[in-house]
């Protein structure tokens, strides 16, 4: 792993309780690393699976998606669908053999600043020793 | 299951052949969906047949697949359901994909009853193309010997060869020679016996014991199949080589009879983007490869359909590059299905996995929290 390799990295937000979150975090005054590129969407349920998919093909190293915790959706149901949705680009990313952990998904409430920040931090690690998304540089996707 | 027996004197075709024309006649079923030779004499084409004297033109078993039966079904059903009977003769993999076409309200299956059979598999569809008579003969002959090398691949390690999941069952293991069972699945299929006057109650435990220990060795073969492509396949290199020759054409999008959506989104204009776009990221990859998102088209196609991918097989004899996509769906569609515990075309009222859910399910997505990580309050983590 080489110290200047800063991945990208797309965090997809829910506008309840994952912008919240963050929303939180900066009235805290707490940082996360600035390669990691907030993509807010109306309610994680929302999220097509193509949507991870484009983003994993076209040039994130990582993906994190954060919803509300259960129970708390404001669509009432959206954040259980999301994780349906999430198992199954997993279990496609892993019978390909294309990096299933490169994939995050975790619950992120309004209140909880730090554990946005954690997270983001967190998983920039985390694919900082994965290395780059081999399939970004890549001509031919 | 309870069923009765056919007798096979000429062939197999025969046989369902006079069957389908007896229940015709006596009126079992008003008219009769099933695959045909063309004039031409080289492909098959589903008829709807109602005058029974044109059967004996039928080909109740094809030895190809060239249009998927669901998507037959799918065209007749699309503005409601029939208000006679139809009994569509297909193979077992077709029906599936008619339940889940159901399912996805693309089909209606009331009053369409099902005869499927114990599918001996379909030769590929190019091989056959290019000689049909010959080929005819090799299918008759694996028919014959119940042997599948001659098959597509993904027959060869098919686990659902003997499914039945529509009213009415040819079964050919286990049965004496020079007969069929013809086995009744359904209520509905039950009462077509009996309207034709057949005996539909004798046992049928000899095919019961016989798919049952076919299964078992081809779940064995299907289980080595998909490590072995697992190998050839799988990783990002490896992947990205499978279909190096993809030319984006996305016939396997219009024949698989499961891929759902009325308008594909890879059509769709969120493909239509300005050249500075394509020279952004040309820029950012060194170059771009055109048409462009042929392993984004193939994985978006399957993070569509996956639950519901039957292994058909029509994909891969739809590519006109010959690359082999249903080998790979079929080794992702296992996983994932397996997963949710799906299985499709299994029950008309099954639910697809992406629309139901339980509060408590799949916690291992979930990434646990580690508290202690961040460096604290207005310092850079």
């Amino acid at each position: 792993m080489s110290e200047d390799f800063k991945p990208k990295i797309i965090y997809f937000m829910c506008s309840w309780c994952g912008t919240g979150g963050s929303e939180t975090a900066s009235a805290h005054h707490l940082y996360y690393p600035e390669n990691v590129i907030p993509f807010r969407v109306n309610c994680t349920g929302a999220i097509s699976p193509l949507h991870l998919l484009r983003a994993f093909v076209e040039g994130a190293d990582g993906i994190v998606i954060s919803g509300c915790h259960p129970g708390d959706c404001h669509y009432n149901d959206g954040n259980f669908r999301a994780r349906r949705r999430v198992a199954s680009i997993k279990s496609i990313l892993d019978s390909l053999g294309l990096g299933a952990d490169r994939v995050w998904f975790r619950y992120v409430a309004h209140g909880e600043g730090k554990r946005f920040a954690d997270t983001a931090a967190e998983f920039n690690e985390h694919i900082k020793n994965l290395g780059p998304n081999p399939l970004k540089e890549r001509k031919e996707t | 299951m309870k069923g009765t027996t056919l007798p096979v004197e000429k062939d197999l075709n025969q046989t369902l052949i006079d069957f389908l024309k007896k229940g015709l006649e006596s009126g079992g079923f008003d008219a009769v969906l099933l695959p045909s030779r063309v004039p031409s004499g080289d492909s098959f084409a589903y008829l709807l047949i109602k005058n029974p004297s044109l059967l004996e033109e039928a080909t109740p078993l094809p030895p190809v697949m060239p249009v998927q039966g669901a998507k037959a079904v799918s065209s007749l059903t699309q503005y409601g359901k029939t208000n006679q009977k139809i009994l569509a003769a297909m193979r077992p993999c077709e029906i599936r994909a008619a339940t889940e076409l159901s399912k996805l309200k693309q089909a209606e299956l009331e009053n369409i009853l099902f005869l499927s059979l114990d599918c001996p598999g379909a030769l590929p569809l190019s091989d056959y193309l290019e000689n049909p008579r010959e080929k005819d003969k090799v299918f008759q002959e694996a028919l014959e010997n119940r042997k599948t090398e001659s098959m597509r691949p993904v027959c060869q390690v098919c686990r659902e060869f003997s499914t039945t999941t529509g009213d009415l069952h040819v079964g050919r293991w286990g049965a004496e020679k020079g007969r069929v069972f013809l086995i009744s699945s359904s209520e509905q299929g039950k009462k077509i016996q009996e309207t034709m006057g057949n005996q539909g109650d004798q046992s049928v435990d000899s095919w019961e014991s016989k798919v049952k220990e076919l299964k078992e060795q081809r779940l064995q073969e299907r289980a080595q199949f998909h490590e072995d492509l697992k190998t050839k396949a799988g990783g990002p290199d490896k992947l990205l080589e499978f279909f190096n020759q993809c030319i984006n054409c996305h016939n396997c999008m219009r024949a698989c009879p499961v891929c759902y959506c009325r308008q594909c989104y890879f059509d769709s204009e969120a493909f239509d983007l300005p050249v500075d776009d394509f020279l952004k990221r040309a820029k950012k990859k060194g170059s771009l490869r055109l048409p462009t998102d042929t392993l984004l088209f193939q994985l978006g196609r399957m993070s569509h359909m996956v639950h519901s991918c039957v292994s058909c097989g029509t994909c891969e004899d739809a590519c006109p590059m010959d690359i082999p996509v249903a080998q790979l769906f079929s080794l992702v569609a296992d996983q994932t299905q397996k997963l949710f515990q799906y299985s499709p075309g299994r029950n008309r009222e099954e639910p697809l996995p992406f629309s139901v859910y339980k509060e408590e399910e799949f916690h291992e997505v979930e990434t646990p929290y580690r508290k202690t990580y961040s460096k604290g309050e207005g310092k850079n983590a």
